[in-house]
C-alpha cells in the first residue's frame, strides 16, 4: 500500500513538472509568435523596403531618340537598335542545363555567333567577377544568333546607339549625343528635349549574384522622341564641304567656313566647316573640330563691311552711287594713323569705291555720314546681336556703341576693322540686301515630326526687320554686281552663265594683344546669285591661307563652285547667253594674264 | 498491471499524427520553393533537393510505421547497446577518412552510399538513457551522486565528442534536453539550478574562446551593424519575414532564397515560410508544433510507466526544443546555431529520425490504451 502511495505521489509530482515544462515551452511559442507579429506587421514596411532595396532596382530609361533628316528626308542622325550583352562567367550552362567546363570551346562557339574574337571572349569567360560585359553594341541579328544557341547565363539588354550615316557631313551642325543619349553638341543639343525619348521607368529583380530575373523591354513603343526635318540639303551641304575643303587644302589654310542660305526665307541650305570630324567616333577628334565656327567664332569682316557702309550712306541721303570721292592717291592720314589702298585711286564714285574696294574711299564716306549713321545701319543689319538661329553657341560678335568710337574707329569700321562679326551674321546681312532690305532670321529646322512621321511643329520664315529701304537695296545690288565684273575684285566668283552680286574681303587677323599680324589673314567672299531674284546667298571664309590671302583669290572660286554645282543640282537655268559669253571671255583674259 | 502491448493494431493518435504529416508536407513544398534556384545552380536540376526530401519523407514514414509496432520497452533493455552504438558512431565521424567534411565540420558518416548524421541518433540514445536511468534511480533520485551526477557524466562524454566535430548547437541542445528530462524525472531542482549556475562560466568560456562564436553572439545583439559580414544571414532572414507581412508574397514568390539568404532550405526555411506564407503560415506552423507539444506531454503524463513517460517526454522535448531554437534563431531571438527545424528543414537524418521517434511516441500512446 505504502509503495503504491509513494508511486502515486511520484506520478503526480512528475506530471506537475511535465505541465510546467509544457507551460515553459508554450510561453516560448508565444514569444516566437509575438516576434513574428512584430516583424511582419509592425516592422513590415521598414523591412520589406530594406529587402527590396537589395533585389529590386528601379531603372529609368528613355525611349528611342528621334532621327534628324535633311530637307529631302535623307537620314543624317538615327538611333539604331542594338543589344548590350553580358555574361555571368561562373554560371554559363548549355541547352541541357549542364555546366560548361570547356570555356575555350564556349568562347569559340560564341565568337562564331557574334563574329567576335574568340581569345577576347575566352578572357571574359575566365573572369572571376560575377558579371562582365561582352559587347554593348551588338546588332539584334547577332544577339538572336547567340540566343538561339540556348546558353544560360547570358544577359541581353536591348538599347540603341546613335549613328550618323553621312559621317562627317554637316557634323558641326548636327553635333552628337553621348553614350547616355543626351545631346552634347549642335542640333542634338539644341533640340535635345524634342529628340529625346520619353522617360520610362521599370523595375528589375536581381538575385544576390546580380542576375536579372524579371525585366521589361526597354524598346517599348510610345516613348520615342520626335524627329527633326532640316532646311539643310545634304547634296548642297556636300557641294559646299567639297569646295571649301579644296580651297583650304590648296591654300594651306588653317580652316574655313562656308554658308549657303536662301536669302528670301533665311533657311540654311548648308553650313560647312573644315576641318571636320566624324560624329560616330567624335572623341577620336580634337574638340576644336566639333565647334560650328560659322556661329561661334567671330572675325573681322574686312572689306565686306563696305557694302553696309554704303548702305548707311545711301540711307542717310548724303550721297548717291554717283557721288565722287577723292581717294587721295592711296594715302590718307587720320590723326596719327595713315590709311592705305592696295591700288591708288584719285577720284572714285561711291559705286567704284565698292567695285575696287577702296579703303580710303570707305573712310571718307564714313567721315561724311558720321558714326551714328554707320552704327545704326550696322545694328539694323543685325551686327552686334545674335541672329537667333536655332543652334547652340552663337556669338553676337563685337560692335561697340558709336559713342565710344574715336575718329579712327569710325574710319576703320567702315572697311571692316575694329568690328567682329560671325559668319551667320554676315550672310544674314547680305541676304537682307538680296531680299529687298528685309532681314530674315536664319533657321535650320523646318519641321518637327512625331514617331509616326506626322508633322507636329513647322517653322515658317521670320522677318526680323527692314534693315534698309528697297531702293537702297537695289542700288547696292547694282554695285555688288559690278564687283564681279571683269575688272572687279570678285570676278573669280562668277560661274559660267550666271550673274553674281558679291563683295570680297581680306582681313588681317588680330593677335592676342590686339595688334594686327602681318602674315595672317582671312580671305572672304560673300554674295548671292543670280543678281536679280537671287536664289542663293553664299559666304566663304578661308582662315589663314598661306599661298594667297585675297578673298577674291581664295574665297571667290569656292563661291563660284558652290553656286555653279548647286544651280546644276537645283536645275536653275543660266541667266543669259550674252552674259555667259562675256564672263567666259573675261575668264580667258584673266586666266592668261 | 503493466500493459505495454496495444490492443488495436491499426489505431494511431490522429491528433499527433496529423500535425506531423501536415508539417512534413509543408516541409516538402517549402524545400522545393526554397532550394530550386540553388539546386539549379549547383546540380542543374531544380528538383534535386525536392526529390531527395520526398524520398526521405517516404523512408521516414516507413520508419514511423515500423516504430509504431516496435514495443517501446525494447529500448529499455537495449539502452547500453544504443549508447555504445552512438558513441562508436560519434568517434567514427571524428576519424579522418570515415567522417565526411562539410564546411570544415565533420558531421556526416558515410555508409554504402548513404550519409548519416550520428548526432541525430545520439540524441535518441541520450533520451533512452535518461529515461532508463532516471526510472531505475527513482528511489534515490534526490541523491546528488545517484540521481544527478551519472546523467551529467554521460552528457559530458557525449558533449566532448560532439564539440570536437565541432557542433556547438547540438551540444547546447543535448544539455537543455537532458536538464528538462531530469526535471521531469524528479531530480532535485536545487541540483539542476546550482549546476546550471556553475555551468554558466563554462558556457561563457566556450562562447568567448572561439572567435566565430563570439562574433555570432555580437551580431545577435545587433545584426544590422554587420549587414555584410556575420549579420548577413540574420538580417536577410529578418527582411524575409518583413517582406512577407501578414499574407506573404505567395508560394515560390520569395526573393531571399535567390542567393541572398544562405541555407534557405535547411537552417532558414522558417524565414522562407515567413516571406512566402506571411504571418498566416508562421502562426499555422507554430500552432502545429504547439499541438505536437501538448499531445506529446499528454502521452507522457498518461503513462504510469516511468520509462515510457520519460521517453515520450524526451521525444516531445527534443522536437520542441529544436523547433523553438531554430525559430528563435530565424527571428533573431537567439544567436545563430546550426540547428534545423524538425519535419520542415531539408535533411535526411533529421527527418527520418524525427518521424521514427514520432512512431515510438505512437507506440507509447497505443500501449497505454486498455
Amino acid at each position: 500500500m505504502n509503495s503504491t502511495r509513494i508511486e502515486k505521489q511520484r506520478y503526480t509530482r512528475r506530471n506537475r513538472r511535465i505541465i510546467m515544462i509544457g507551460g515553459f515551452f508554450s510561453v516560448l511559442y508565444v514569444l516566437i509568435g509575438l516576434k513574428a507579429f512584430y516583424l511582419q506587421v509592425i516592422k513590415d514596411d521598414d523591412l520589406s523596403e530594406k529587402a527590396s532595396s537589395q533585389y529590386q532596382k528601379d531603372i529609368q530609361g528613355r525611349g528611342k531618340r528621334g532621327s534628324i533628316y535633311d530637307a529631302n528626308y535623307r537620314e543624317l542622325a538615327v538611333s539604331a537598335d542594338v543589344v548590350e550583352i553580358g555574361v555571368h562567367p561562373q554560371s554559363v550552362r548549355d541547352k541541357e542545363n549542364k555546366k560548361i567546363t570547356d570555356k575555350r570551346k564556349l568562347a569559340g562557339v560564341v565568337a562564331g555567333a557574334l563574329k567576335m574574337n574568340a581569345n577576347f571572349l575566352y578572357k571574359k569567360f575566365k573572369s572571376t567577377a560575377p558579371f562582365v560585359w561582352i559587347d554593348r553594341r551588338v546588332t539584334p541579328a547577332k544577339a538572336s544568333a547567340l540566343k538561339a544557341l540556348g546558353f544560360r547565363g547570358f544577359e541581353y539588354f536591348p538599347t540603341y546607339c546613335r549613328v550618323y550615316p553621312q559621317k562627317a557631313l554637316a557634323a558641326q551642325v548636327i553635333g552628337f549625343s553621348g553614350t547616355d543619349g543626351d545631346g552634347l553638341e549642335g542640333l542634338e543639343q539644341y533640340y535635345d528635349e524634342d529628340l529625346k525619348g520619353n522617360i520610362r521607368q521599370w523595375t528589375i529583380i536581381r538575385d544576390a549574384m546580380g542576375r536579372i530575373f524579371d525585366r521589361h523591354e526597354s524598346c517599348a513603343p510610345g516613348y520615342e522622341g520626335n524627329n527633326l526635318i532640316l532646311t539643310i540639303d545634304a547634296t548642297i551641304q556636300y557641294i559646299a564641304e567639297k569646295a571649301l575643303k579644296k580651297s583650304v587644302q590648296e591654300n594651306n589654310a588653317k580652316d574655313g567656313v562656308a554658308i549657303v542660305m536662301d536669302p528670301e526665307t533665311g533657311a540654311i541650305k548648308a553650313i560647312a566647316n573644315y576641318p571636320s570630324y566624324n560624329p560616330n567616333s567624335f572623341n577620336l577628334f580634337p574638340k576644336e573640330t566639333w565647334r560650328n565656327k560659322a556661329l561661334t567664332d567671330p572675325f573681322e569682316p574686312g572689306s565686306t563691311m563696305k557694302i553696309f557702309l554704303v548702305a548707311a550712306a545711301l540711307e542717310s541721303g548724303m550721297c548717291n552711287p554717283e557721288t565722287v570721292i577723292n581717294c587721295e592717291s592711296g594715302q590718307y592720314r587720320i590723326g596719327r594713323n595713315v590709311i592705305h589702298d592696295t591700288h591708288s585711286h584719285d577720284d572714285l564714285t561711291v559705286h567704284d569705291v565698292i567695285k575696287y574696294s577702296s579703303n580710303i574711299g570707305a573712310a571718307k564716306i564714313a567721315e561724311m555720314i558720321g558714326p551714328a549713321a554707320l552704327y545704326n545701319t550696322l545694328r539694323n543689319f543685325g551686327f552686334g546681336e545674335k541672329t537667333g538661329i536655332d543652334c547652340p553657341g552663337e556669338s553676337k560678335g563685337l560692335l561697340r556703341n558709336y559713342q565710344s568710337w574715336k575718329k579712327i574707329d569710325n574710319a576703320t569700321i567702315a572697311f571692316g576693322q575694329g568690328i567682329s562679326v560671325s559668319a551667320i551674321q554676315l550672310i544674314s546681312a547680305i541676304s537682307a540686301v538680296a531680299n529687298n532690305g528685309v532681314l530674315m532670321k536664319p533657321y535650320i529646322v523646318k519641321a518637327i515630326t512625331d514617331e509616326h512621321g506626322k508633322i507636329i511643329k513647322s517653322f515658317a520664315p521670320i522677318e526680323r526687320r527692314n534693315a534698309i529701304m528697297p531702293d537702297t537695296a537695289d542700288a547696292l545690288i547694282e554695285m555688288m554686281h559690278a564687283v564681279t565684273e571683269r575688272d572687279g575684285t570678285g570676278w573669280q566668283a562668277v560661274p559660267v552663265g550666271y550673274t553674281v552680286c558679291g563683295k570680297t574681303g581680306t582681313a588681317q587677323k588680330l593677335n592676342a594683344r590686339g595688334t594686327y599680324r602681318n602674315c595672317e589673314y582671312n580671305g572672304l567672299f560673300v554674295g548671292f546669285s543670280p543678281a536679280r531674284s537671287p536664289v542663293l546667298a553664299v559666304l566663304v571664309v578661308i582662315d589663314e591661307p598661306q599661298k594667297h590671302h585675297y578673298g577674291g583669290v581664295v574665297a571667290a572660286p569656292v563661291f563660284k563652285e558652290i553656286v555653279h554645282e548647286t544651280f546644276n543640282y537645283l536645275n536653275i537655268a543660266p541667266t543669259s547667253t550674252k552674259e555667259q559669253l562675256n564672263v567666259s571671255n573675261g575668264l580667258g583674259k584673266r586666266g592668261g594674264a | 498491471m503493466k500493459q505495454t502491448q496495444p490492443k488495436n493494431y491499426f489505431s494511431f493518435d490522429v491528433s499527433m499524427l496529423l500535425p506531423v504529416l501536415f508539417l512534413t508536407g509543408i516541409g516538402i513544398a517549402m524545400v522545393y520553393s526554397a532550394s530550386s534556384e540553388i539546386a539549379l545552380r549547383d546540380y542543374g536540376n531544380e528538383y534535386y533537393f525536392f526529390t531527395k526530401q520526398l524520398i526521405f519523407a517516404g523512408v521516414g514514414l516507413c520508419a514511423l510505421l515500423i516504430c509504431r509496432y516496435i514495443p517501446y520497452r525494447l529500448y529499455h533493455s537495449l539502452t547500453y547497446v544504443l549508447i555504445a552504438g552512438a558513441i562508436i558512431m560519434l568517434v567514427a565521424v571524428l576519424i579522418k577518412g570515415m567522417g565526411h567534411d562539410v564546411n570544415g565540420a565533420a558531421r556526416w558518416l558515410r555508409f554504402k552510399g548513404f550519409r548519416f548524421q550520428p548526432v541525430e541518433f545520439a540524441r535518441f540514445a541520450l533520451i533512452v538513457f535518461m529515461g532508463y536511468s532516471l526510472t531505475k534511480k527513482q528511489d534515490l533520485i534526490e541523491d546528488f551522486k545517484i540521481g544527478f551526477l551519472p546523467h551529467v557524466i554521460m552528457l559530458v562524454i557525449f558533449s566532448m565528442l560532439i564539440i570536437m566535430q565541432p557542433d556547438f548547437g547540438s551540444t547546447a541542445l543535448f544539455w537543455m534536453m537532458a536538464w528538462i528530462i531530469m526535471f521531469a524525472g524528479r531530480v532535485r531542482i536545487k541540483h539542476l539550478v546550482s549546476a546550471f549556475i556553475l555551468l554558466l562560466p563554462a558556457a561563457a568560456y566556450l562562447i568567448f574562446s572561439s572567435d566565430y562564436r563570439l562574433k555570432r553572439y555580437m551580431t545577435f545583439l545587433d545584426p544590422w551593424k554587420y549587414p555584410q559580414a556575420e549579420g548577413y544571414q540574420i538580417t536577410h532572414s529578418l527582411m524575409g519575414f518583413g517582406s512577407g507581412g501578414i499574407w506573404g508574397q505567395g508560394f515560390g514568390q520569395g526573393y531571399q532564397k535567390l542567393f541572398y539568404l544562405p541555407d534557405p532550405h535547411t537552417d532558414f526555411i522558417f524565414s522562407v515560410i515567413g516571406e512566402e506564407g506571411g504571418l498566416r503560415w508562421v502562426l499555422i506552423v507554430l500552432f502545429l508544433y504547439f499541438v505536437i507539444l501538448w499531445r506529446g506531454l499528454a502521452i507522457a503524463k498518461s503513462k504510469q510507466d516511468f520509462f515510457g513517460s520519460l521517453l515520450a517526454l524526451g521525444i516531445t522535448v527534443s522536437i520542441t526544443l529544436q523547433a523553438v531554437i531554430n525559430m528563435g534563431v530565424n527571428l533573431s531571438l537567439l544567436p545563430t546555431k546550426g540547428l534545423t527545424l524538425p519535419f520542415l528543414s531539408y535533411g535526411g537524418s533529421s527527418l527520418v529520425i524525427n518521424l521514427a521517434i514520432i512512431g515510438i511516441l505512437m507506440n507509447i500512446w497505443a500501449s497505454q490504451k486498455q
